[in-house]
């Protein structure tokens, strides 16, 4: 756990873009909201391992969705049977449900149809608050952070003895 | 130097994550499989659902259940079905599209109502309203008593008194009414003093013709008083007739009474009223359920987990589960198709192998219905065992029908009913019976005759009512039972009528009265003398009344003899004497 925090910690302060640590956040979040045992979620696996996308924040973001992801399945369920029930889309589902991917994706499910297209609509907004909150700290917190009491005194402690190693 | 956006180390981790997924799937493959077996059929039912082990194998693909538990929602404590081993081929290509195609599914052991080590989990509240209330809750309908003779006497009323009551007073009215017109006759004197007038007018010494003239004249009158009291004579015989007519009704109305009353005590002992018609039922309602699990196997086991897997409205649904909606087109192929099956069902140590074709709960889209068809013959429980059906699942509910045709099963030892009022076990008999039911909108409507012959049945009652209706059981030889099936799919219904309920109340009234005889006898001898006692005045009035009978009639013919005298001949003779020297 304290290896995880100091890689978030380095993350943010390392070099690395704040659109790439708001994609881990995305694509966490997807992992999380949506059920995990979804063909979409290996492809969203995949990315975040091809891509340099920081994993650390990809989990944290996954664990943190997940636990959101639980008090809004019914809701999910509530927008999955709305959309999966709106008349002028029929058409396209019984055409995808009528295909081996359409099955394999489990589209026609309510919380998997709802999840998605949720995590769909607020990912910009997700990317986006991720981004600003990144930017501001490198900008505006990190200095002042550092010349904290507190973080003098954390940075005698083993959190920082641990980050320092990772640094290397 | 910049970093490239790719990080190819990260493709081998993605492919040792999903191979680590791949790997543990396979490895955990049965145990995943028994769970998600567990979780749907469980979900299908609306109760817990137990599989002891899963196995497979890849080519073709096979699964194999064993140790499958279905409880029963109605009774968590039973299982509704469990079989030992259930085995198929699936379509993997078919799979993939989201269908289970099976071309053969074997089950085989399969026991129904059978108990549980523990009640089973239930997901699927059970409608109480529907949970049939079975016949054998009703035996303490025949707790009630034969009601006592007092009882009854109390309750019919005697009526012997009224009517004597009655009777008295009639006569008495008619008695004045005899008494006026008696009054009304001539007295003796009277008709002495006619015979002595006429006498007089038609005797003596005949003046002349002037004379004669004047004693015709006197005769003529002395008629017309006879005439008038022969008239009144007359009346007094009608009057008399009407008095012994009506004498004679209330004595015999009152004669009858005492018995009248008697046979009416006798026709309430009849046992229309104390609610044992539903013996049959009482007596044979348990077995029969259990029997009738059986042969309504296809409708009450079969189809409702079908239409639960058409109807995800009827289950509760686990947190964030969520629902699978289909979109499967008109022409599509069915989600579950089972080409052929087939279930070796175990009744009482034999087996029986039930034989079904396209099962699913798409029937619309199949175009068909699924068929099953059971045959058996010279089992060692019975002679010929024949059932056939079809069912469909419409979106109006169930379609459905069959018959079935059973010849000499072997029954021996079963326990029928056992508690604190009555214990009845067949002890031996031999079982006909043919029927059908029909199955509309999830309503079952059918009726079967059950032929129960070369009956022996041991029987034995606490109460005095139990007590006969224990010994009636014990010389019974032949039972024809007619059973209605009835309700709803999910609880139906059975109504069993026989004549056994007749019989054993023309039994019991039997007996009651064989008890009871005693007691009428002295109930009836007392009304008899009663009416001895009473009636004695109209006896006699009676007797009085037929001797005024020939009185009366003695009366009027002297009268009708005065009225033939004629003054005329009595002249002619005396004017013969004096013309021709006579007297």
């Amino acid at each position: 756990m304290l290896t995880l925090l100091a890689r978030i910690l380095k993350a943010l302060n390392s070099e690395t873009s704040a659109r790439s640590l708001a994609i881990a956040v995305v694509l966490g979040m997807f992992l999380g909201l949506t059920p995990l045992w979804r063909v979409h979620n290996l492809i969203i696996l995949l990315a975040a391992l091809i891509f340099r996308v920081n994993l650390s924040l990809f989990l944290v973001s996954f664990a943190v969705f997940s636990g959101l992801a639980y008090l809004l399945d019914p809701m999910f369920h509530s927008f999955g049977e709305s959309i999966l029930r709106a008349d002028s889309w029929q058409a396209i589902y019984e055409a995808v449900y009528a295909t081996a991917i359409g099955r394999v994706s489990l589209f026609y499910h309510t919380i998997t149809m709802g999840s998605f297209i949720f995590s769909l609509i607020v990912s910009p907004i997700v990317w986006g608050t991720t981004y600003y909150i990144v930017i501001n700290y490198r900008k505006r917190i990190q200095a002042t952070f550092n010349k904290l009491k507190i973080v003098r005194v954390l940075k005698g402690s083993r959190l920082w003895q641990v980050y320092s190693d990772l640094r290397g | 130097m910049s970093k490239s956006i790719i990080r190819w180390p990260g493709l081998g981790a993605f492919f040792v994550v999903v191979g680590t997924l791949v790997l543990l799937s396979w490895l955990f493959l049965d145990t995943i499989l028994k769970f998600t077996f567990e979780q749907t059929l469980g979900r299908l039912n609306g109760a817990e659902v137990n599989v002891a082990e899963v196995s497979h194998q890849w080519s073709p693909v096979r699964l194999t259940l064993t140790g499958v538990q279905i409880t029963d929602p109605n009774q968590p404590e039973l299982n509704r079905v469990q079989a030992e081993r259930i085995s198929g081929d699936v379509s993997l290509s078919e799979l993939i599209l989201g269908r289970v195609l099976m071309e053969q599914l074997d089950v085989t052991g399969v026991r129904l109502a059978q108990k549980r080590e523990s009640p089973g989990e239930v997901y699927v509240s059970i409608n109480k309203d529907q949970v049939k209330s079975w016949a054998s809750d009703g035996w303490s309908s025949v707790k009630a008593k034969l009601p006592s003779t007092d009882e009854i006497v109390a309750q019919v009323g005697l009526q012997t008194e009224d009517v004597i009551a009655t009777a008295k007073q009639k006569v008495k009215q008619q008695e004045t009414e005899f008494k006026q017109a008696r009054d009304q006759l001539p007295k003796k004197e009277k008709i002495e003093q006619y015979k002595q007038q006429i006498e007089q007018l038609t005797s003596g010494k005949v003046e002349g013709l002037g004379d004669i003239a004047e004693r015709k004249k006197q005769l003529d009158e002395l008629k017309q008083q006879i005439r008038q009291d022969k008239e009144a004579v007359a009346q007094f015989k009608e009057e008399l007739e009407q008095s012994i007519e009506t004498v004679k009704t209330q004595l015999s109305e009152v004669k009858a009474a005492p018995g009248n009353d008697i046979d009416r005590i006798r026709s309430f002992f009849q046992l229309n009223e104390t609610g044992i018609q539903n013996v049959t039922g009482l007596l044979l309602g348990e077995e029969a359920k259990k029997w009738s699990h059986y042969v309504l196997l296809a409708y009450e086991q079969i189809a409702p987990m079908l239409a639960r897997a058409d109807d995800s409205q009827t289950i509760e649904k686990a947190r964030g589960m969520g629902e699978n909606i289909s979109f499967a087109e008109q022409d599509a192929a069915p989600e579950l198709l089972i080409k052929k099956a087939r279930t070796e069902i175990l009744i009482a140590g034999t087996k029986v192998d039930v034989n079904w074709e396209n099962i699913t709960y798409q029937h619309d889209l199949l175009g068909q219905s699924t068929t099953y068809q059971a045959r058996a013959d010279n089992a060692s429980l019975w002679r010929s065992f024949n059932l056939n059906g079809e069912l469909a699942l419409l979106p109006s509910g169930i379609d459905a029908k069959q018959q079935w045709q059973l010849k000499g099963a072997q029954l021996s030892n079963i326990g029928l009913v056992n508690n604190s009022e009555i214990a009845a076990s067949l002890i031996s008999s031999v079982l006909d019976s043919d029927g059908s039911v029909r199955v509309k909108g999830n309503e079952l409507d059918g009726s079967a005759l059950v032929k129960l012959l070369d009956l022996k049945v041991d029987a034995s009652g606490t109460s005095k009512i139990t007590k006969a209706i224990a010994n009636a059981l014990g010389q019974l030889n032949r039972l024809d039972v007619n059973t209605d099936v009835g309700g709803s799919i999910v609880s139906p219904s059975l109504s069993l009528n026989s004549d056994l309920d007749d019989q054993l109340g023309q039994m019991l009234s039997q007996a009651a009265l064989g008890e009871a005889s005693e007691k009428l006898q002295s109930i009836k001898q007392d009304l008899m003398a009663k009416v001895n006692e009473q009636m004695g005045g109209e006896e006699a009035f009676l007797s009085q009344l037929g001797d005024w009978q020939g009185q009366s009639d003695s009366l009027d013919k002297q009268l009708e003899e005065l009225l033939k005298s004629k003054i005329e001949d009595s002249l002619k003779d005396k004017l013969k004497g004096r013309l021709f020297g006579g007297s």
